[in-house]
């Protein structure tokens, strides 16, 4: 138990002393929501709820971002540069490892939301139930266990420099695909009807529903549950293939 | 004699190349045992097998009487790769401080800097940002933090000066005087003969030579007596010539050179030959030389 606990103080630490994640999963959304809800006027309706809505697509945008790229180009610099060797000749259990890591990830997943969602305050006064602010958080942390699957498919690459551009472009793709950045709506049919079945988009729209005030469609983590089992078997299949090797 | 390791028959091939070729031996506790030999004669491959990150292909590994991969046998080993590489984002002291946890009876926290020899402003650096010497230090006092019986050092001193070679030498004595086993690799001949009381010589994945620095010298090394004389060169060889003792003499730069199994009978067959013979010295020859030879060897068979 102190192991783990050893094992997820260090794991935090070296979350939060990450400048790339500081600038690309905090300053960036808080940005692009500063400048599509007050510089640009996208003409919608009703304006609290574009504000309600974008905030959550923006911490969503953040949460999977850092759960495919950080995590994935960490596991790729381990196991290049020697760390990960290292630590297969210490007698610590590789699941406590494995678990230290996911640990550092969802307390840096946590973080983001909190700042996201202070930004959101500060900047339009978004104004949800205290329900509702815990309930969007806690979908945002549980529905990025299939992007940190994700992750870890990325995190097979052999050179940081694949993974990196690789996981940039399947992030960006999913983003805007899954109606991140603006929403879905305003997209051709055929890319709605494709986004409708991504994991981004119904990762989204579980946060957009809750702030909107409704609960998430059971279709939305059914989806998410289907990514989560098919990329962790995937992974699994890669790594051991890796091991024999 | 307690063994510690025990490697028999082992066999290891990659896709295209066969690495280790059939090699058995078995390490005894509280041994310092250097593992010698040119790059690509298979040294990190055994070490690896020795630490459970590869599998022989044929052939059986033991550490304490189980498989490298026992937890059991975790606890009880040290190991400091070639590539020292470190957590990002992390200070020296904390990753010190991590690694020993691990390990149910960890080194003293003190001891282990200093036998890190990193200062306490290092020790609050990023672990990343310290320099290649002071990385390899932290390998090293990562390596011991578990205070393990078996340590292995994969070219342990490699971009140390020679201070911080020194300093690593000595604590590596110093271990050993406390009964820890260690086995390095190395291709500084000079620290297997200085350090080991044992060198496994590889060569392409075989195991060419196995005895104390001085058993190995004999075998490979050549000796030589040396001196100047008066003679011309035709008439040393002739008076020589007689006696079994001396083999070959050459002239170089105004000197004999006499190459002899058995320097003491060299001697004293010079004596016997009544050269006129000055500045008489004895050249037992370096590992060093031999080794060198060893491997010119195979280049001119290939």
């Amino acid at each position: 138990m102190k192991l783990i606990g050893k094992q997820c103080k260090a794991e935090m630490l070296r979350m939060i002393r990450n400048p790339y994640y500081v600038f690309w999963s905090l300053a960036m959304p808080i940005l692009f929501y500063f400048i599509f809800t007050r510089v640009v006027s996208t003409g919608s309706g009703d304006k609290g709820e574009w504000q309600a809505h974008y905030l959550m697509s923006m911490t969503s945008f953040s949460v999977m971002g850092s759960a495919i790229m950080t995590l994935g180009i960490r596991l790729v610099q381990e196991r290049t540069k020697g760390w990960g060797t290292f630590m297969k000749l210490t007698p610590l259990p590789g699941p406590v490892y494995f678990f230290g890591q996911m640990f550092g990830q969802s307390v840096m997943h946590l973080f983001s939301i909190l700042c996201i969602f202070t930004a959101g305050y500060l900047i339009n006064g978004v104004s949800l139930t205290l329900g509702e602010w815990l309930l969007c958080g806690l979908w945002l942390l549980a529905g990025s266990l299939p992007f940190l699957a994700v992750g870890t498919l990325v995190g097979a690459m052999k050179r940081v420099d694949t993974a990196s551009g690789v996981s940039n472009a399947i992030y960006m793709i999913l983003a805007v695909a899954g109606g991140m950045w603006m929403p879905l709506e305003i997209l051709p049919t055929t890319m709605q009807r494709i986004g409708r079945w991504l994991p981004s988009y119904n990762y989204g729209s579980g946060a957009w529903n809750i702030a909107g005030g409704h609960a998430p469609e059971w279709r939305n983590v059914l989806i998410l549950l289907g990514y989560l089992i098919l990329f962790m078997v995937v992974s699994t299949y890669i790594r051991k293939k890796q091991e024999t090797v | 004699m307690d063994t510690v390791i025990e490697a028999q028959d082992v066999f290891k091939s990659f896709r295209d190349k066969q690495a280790v070729n059939g090699v058995s031996f078995s390490i005894a506790k509280g041994s310092v045992t250097a593992m010698l030999g040119p790059n690509g004669a298979g040294k990190t491959t055994m070490l690896s097998m020795m630490l459970g990150l590869l599998e022989p292909t044929q052939g059986s590994v033991t550490v304490f009487g189980r498989s490298p991969r026992d937890q059991a046998v975790r606890e009880r080993t040290g190991a400091m790769l070639q590539e020292v590489s470190v957590m990002e984002r992390l200070k020296a002291r904390e990753i010190l401080s991590l690694v020993r946890s691990y390990y149910p009876h960890p080194l003293d926290y003190g001891q282990l800097v200093q036998a890190a020899a990193l200062g306490a402003s290092d020790l609050n650096r990023y672990a990343d940002k310290l320099s290649v010497g002071q990385k390899r230090s932290l390998g090293f006092a990562l390596a011991i933090a578990g205070n393990p019986d078996l340590l292995f050092l994969d070219e342990p001193t490699v971009g140390l000066d020679i201070g911080a070679r020194q300093r690593f030498w000595d604590t590596v004595r110093d271990l050993a005087a406390r009964g820890k086993t260690i086995l390095f690799a190395t291709h500084y001949l000079q620290e297997a003969e200085d350090m080991a009381d044992r060198i496994l010589l590889f060569d392409r994945g075989t195991l060419a030579a196995d005895g104390t620095p001085d058993e190995i010298k004999a075998g490979i090394v050549k000796r030589s007596v040396s001196f100047r004389s008066l003679l011309d060169a035709a008439s040393v060889r002739l008076r020589l010539s007689a006696y079994p003792a001396i083999g070959e003499c050459l002239l170089s730069e105004g000197r004999f050179h006499a190459a002899a199994h058995n320097t003491d009978e060299a001697l004293a067959a010079i004596f016997a030959s009544g050269i006129p013979a000055q500045d008489i010295r004895i050249d037992q020859g370096r590992l060093d030389d031999a080794f060198r030879e060893l491997i010119m060897d195979h280049k001119e068979a290939m």
